[in-house]
């Protein structure tokens, strides 16, 4: 399906094109860059003697989290931009109907939008890497958890990307539908937690880590578990792994279970962008839906 | 070729097309003409796959449009009335992405492309940016990619729109030539003038419903459009007169000095029997002419008739 797909390459050979794709680039790196000199800056300043270079060391090895953090919040922010107009964009540039009446399926369409933007987002990162090596001068990462990184940031660069894409095929003019695409991530990072507040309120702190089901599909908190394997080396300390032990429902044992959460919750991601996918393929399908 | 059976598509209350029942038959030029809103673009649309009807069937070259849409998209290329662009994309991109969209291979839509390019008169371009084109230039271009995938249907949705006299001339001659080449063309246009000289078929539509429709010639006979005769009558006006009146099925519009117009339902070999017969009763005749049927007034007939009703 991805192999040819005639809308990714065409998108990434227009998009090699524009001189915006450069300064994207130039912009995104030059970002990195500064909150690499800030948080070596702040490293060096909470150093209060020669003798407190063990703990200056130890900050040293939260460089690489700091630096993939900041790259997970950029990549969340630019994708709604990227996806949320590939579809309205296409209306308004008035190519869409031509490309319904092609041999592609609406699927294929919608896959060759959502993999141009994340190919797109994946260059930024990739260009980074040279960047975030600096890392490896002082530890605390290895070339396996690059490696895990770039796989979750795709994972989560495409459910972001699908979010974006199914409000595109929503929303007709593209500045609505990313706002509609913010909106969505809103409701999925932070309004999934509500459920667990208003059980503590009800309970009076009883039961504070009640419904912690539905942060499976919170991408906040399938990273919070693998920064804290990258960190500690260990599931254990995680808040999700606490609030599982402290909460007995259904899987909640087994999600407990080293690292489980985070897999499951991955695939659990991974099957929203799917759906997501579906239903804006559905949406853009003339002959299916609604009869207007 | 396409055959529309009781075609209906509702947008709630409002029906844009009602009942449309039409067939095209293998290598016509139809001409779809109805005022705004009349139900063309729609009843398009529906053909190409880009609306779904609310009831109703399609079929074109014998596939159901029911069955398997992918299938009847293989059928028609698409021009529609906007040419949207992409910025940075080649004339020779162009081609090869939309050849790629149906599943072409490269090295086909590249000797392929060449060749419409040539149709098309665009082989000089296309290593031109597409959004560097002229908007006559983007419209053959179009045509060209709607050709790629040899389609038997083309279907234009106001092609000349927005065009200068030389664009429209020259889309003319390019949908000429594709048809004499054996394509079947549905076009929608409002330039009716130019619509009368190209097409062989026409349908009439109007508040979503096919009023006529047919070959070019027939529906002006209909309408007594088309058999207007002026004959130039020298000497023996009266013999003229009454010669004409022998016939059946012929009117005597109007008698002047020198001028006798008469209506008919003929055919040219029964027109021509009835001026030798006035020619052999002794009328003296300088001269006879018909009166080409105009499709701008036979529209105005059927959709100011339409109107009232």
């Amino acid at each position: 399906m991805l192999k040819g797909n005639p809308i990714l390459k065409k998108d990434l050979k227009v998009t090699s094109r524009s001189m915006r794709l450069s300064w994207g680039i130039t912009a995104y790196e030059g970002i990195m860059l500064l909150i690499l000199i800030f948080s070596l800056n702040i490293f060096e300043n909470l150093s209060t003697s020669f003798y407190d270079a063990e703990n200056y060391y130890s900050r040293l090895v939260t460089l690489f989290p700091i630096l993939s953090i900041a790259q997970i919040v950029i990549v969340g922010l630019i994708i709604p931009i990227m996806t949320a107009s590939s579809i309205s964009g296409e209306k308004e540039r008035q190519t869409f109907d031509i490309m319904l009446t092609t041999s592609m399926t609406p699927f294929a369409i919608i896959a060759g939008k959502l993999f141009s933007a994340v190919s797109r987002v994946l260059l930024f990162v990739l260009a980074s890497i040279p960047l975030m090596s600096i890392a490896f001068i002082y530890g605390g990462m290895s070339w396996l958890t690059l490696f895990y990184f770039l796989i979750a940031v795709t994972l989560y660069a495409c459910f972001a990307g699908s979010i974006g894409i199914l409000s595109s095929t929503i929303c007709r003019k593209s500045i609505t539908a990313i706002i509609l695409s913010y909106a969505i991530n809103f409701v999925i990072y932070a309004l999934t937690f509500i459920p667990m507040v208003v059980a503590d309120m009800v309970t009076r702190g009883s039961s504070m880590y009640d419904f912690p089901l539905l942060l499976l599909i919170n991408p906040v908190m399938f990273f919070e578990e693998f920064y804290t394997w990258v960190i500690t080396g260990s599931f254990e300390d995680s808040l999700m792994n606490q609030m599982l032990n402290s909460y007995v429902g259904p899987f909640t044992g087994l999600l407990a279970r080293g690292g489980t959460w985070m897999f499951v919750s991955g695939f659990v991601i991974l099957g929203i962008t799917l759906l997501f996918m579906l239903w804006s393929a559905r949406r853009i399908n003339p002959l299916h839906g609604r009869k207007k | 070729m396409l055959y529309i059976t009781n075609l209906y598509k509702n947008y709630g209350s409002f029906q844009a097309v009602s009942g449309l029942t039409l067939h095209i038959p293998k290598g016509d030029l139809f001409g779809f003409v109805g005022p705004n809103g009349a139900g063309k673009t729609t009843t398009i649309r529906i053909v190409c796959g880009l609306l779904k009807a609310t009831a109703g069937s399609i079929q074109i070259n014998g596939i159901p449009a029911s069955d398997d849409y992918r299938e009847i998209k293989k059928c028609i290329g698409y021009v529609p009335d906007f040419f949207g662009v992409y910025d940075n994309l080649k004339v020779k991109e162009y081609m090869e992405f939309y050849g790629s969209m149906y599943g072409m291979y490269t090295r086909d839509i590249e000797n392929l492309s060449d060749d419409l390019l040539d149709l098309v008169n665009l082989r000089d371009k296309k290593d031109v940016y597409v959004d560097s084109l002229s908007r006559g230039m983007k419209q053959r271009l179009c045509v060209a990619r709607a050709l790629l995938h040899n389609p038997t249907l083309l279907i234009l949705d106001e092609p000349s729109s927005g065009l200068d006299p030389r664009a429209r001339v020259e889309m003319k001659e390019l949908l000429m030539n594709l048809n004499q080449m054996g394509k079947t063309i549905i076009i929608s246009s409002h330039i009716l003038s130019e619509l009368s000289e190209m097409c062989n078929s026409i349908g009439i539509m109007n508040h979503g419903r096919l009023i006529t429709a047919g070959r070019m010639e027939d529906i002006m006979m209909q309408l007594g459009n088309g058999n207007k005769i002026h004959v130039s009558v020298k000497a023996n006006m009266d013999v003229a007169v009454r010669t004409v009146q022998e016939f059946a099925g012929v009117q005597i519009q109007s008698v002047m000095e020198h001028e006798l117009t008469i209506v008919c339902n003929c055919s040219d070999e029964e027109i021509s029997g009835m001026i030798g017969q006035m020619i052999y009763n002794g009328a003296v005749l300088s001269g006879f002419n018909r009166e080409e049927g105009n499709l701008e007034s036979l529209f105005m007939q059927l959709t100011g008739g339409e109107e009232n009703a």
